[in-house]
């Protein structure tokens, strides 16, 4: 069985974003996908069980709201996190933050 | 009534690469204590040490106002917007990342020690455009005063948040005085950089750091002389829009 984390992060700033998935998949327990738009993020988030969705760059509040419908209307288990700074000061951080807050 | 929370300099996470030393009041990076997480919209207090010529390579930041306070030599920053400064003991730098942008920071000196202090402070807006302010901070000399270097319309001051105020002073042994919350419902962190203060009655030392809420007035005295205090005003809601 498969024990990592399944994070998708969306965020429209490609070379961030290349970043953000390069830290993700450094982490011995994480796999990360990465969404470039709003709609490939949707579509993502509807393809396959993500842990949690972390919100990066250029995601608005209107998106994040789209995205906490999709979420809800589906019945969903994944965690939404808005991830701030674009780097790896504070992603472990949240993540831990989330999921212990879940448990 | 007042709420208080004390952190012990001795309390702080502990990070010890070759590059540098950085002790940090709240979690970041591989330190995580889920009861340090902030404080208010006051995310990240990092007391970084970086040998002579290391530092921080390019990498990216995006939605955080990051404020570096040099108090030792001096940081050389570069970043994608085409800025590119020295920042000195004396000044303040503030970059407000935003939509996004890469930086490097290094120890401007081959051989000395660059000590400063990197806060990051959640942001008002969500992606906006990135700028960069170097800044002056008082001299030294105008003592037993506080002087404000962050906020809104303060003469000489660099705004960060239309609700957010970094105040700092060198103050004498026995020197008080009384600081006013600009804005009700903020919280005040009060972090030491050199010296000993009482801050409303509780004694701290170099380096501890006191968060107040549900106060509007804070009692504060120098203990010792040539005591240096930054003190945090900030919301304790973080809702950036």
């Amino acid at each position: 069985m498969d024990n990592h984390l399944k994070l998708l992060a969306v965020g429209y700033d490609p070379a961030i974003m290349q970043v953000v998935g390069r830290l993700l998949n450094s982490h011995a327990g994480w796999n990360g996908v990465i969404a470039l738009t709003r709609e490939e993020g949707l579509e993502k988030l509807l393809e396959e069980n993500y842990d949690a969705l972390l919100l990066c760059v250029g995601v608005s509040a209107d998106d994040e709201e789209a995205f906490h419908r999709v979420v809800n209307n589906h019945h969903l288990s994944t965690i939404i996190i808005r991830h701030y700074g674009g780097g790896s000061g504070l992603l472990e951080n949240e993540l831990r933050a989330a999921l212990d807050h879940q448990q | 009534m007042a709420q208080y929370i004390f952190h012990k300099a001795d309390t702080r996470g502990h990070d010890h690469h070759d590059w540098l030393d950085s002790r940090k009041t709240f979690s970041f990076g591989d330190y995580y204590n889920p009861r340090r997480m902030g404080f208010g919209v006051l995310r990240v207090l990092n007391d970084d040490t970086l040998p002579g010529g290391k530092g921080f390579g390019q990498h990216p930041h995006d939605n955080m106002e990051i404020i570096s306070i040099p108090l030792k030599g001096s940081l050389r920053h570069e970043d994608s917007a085409g800025n590119k400064a020295i920042a000195a003991a004396g000044t303040i730098q503030v970059m407000h990342a935003g939509s996004g942008l890469f930086h490097s920071e290094y120890n401007n000196s081959s051989d000395e020690v660059a000590e400063f202090l990197q806060i990051w402070v959640y942001p008002e807006d969500l992606n906006t455009p990135p700028r960069y302010t170097l800044g002056e901070l008082p001299p030294h000399t105008e003592r037993n005063q506080l002087h404000t270097f962050i906020g809104p319309d303060t003469p000489k001051g660099i705004a960060v948040r239309k609700d957010v105020w970094f105040s700092t002073g060198h103050f004498d042994y026995g020197a008080s005085f009384t600081y006013a919350v600009h804005q009700p419902g903020n919280g005040v962190y009060a972090f030491v950089i050199d010296g000993r203060f009482y801050i409303d009655g509780k004694e701290l030392s170099a380096r501890d750091g006191l968060g107040i809420w549900d106060s509007e007035h804070i009692e504060i005295k120098g203990l010792s002389e040539d005591a240096r205090l930054l003190i945090m005003e900030v919301p304790m809601i973080i809702n950036p829009q």
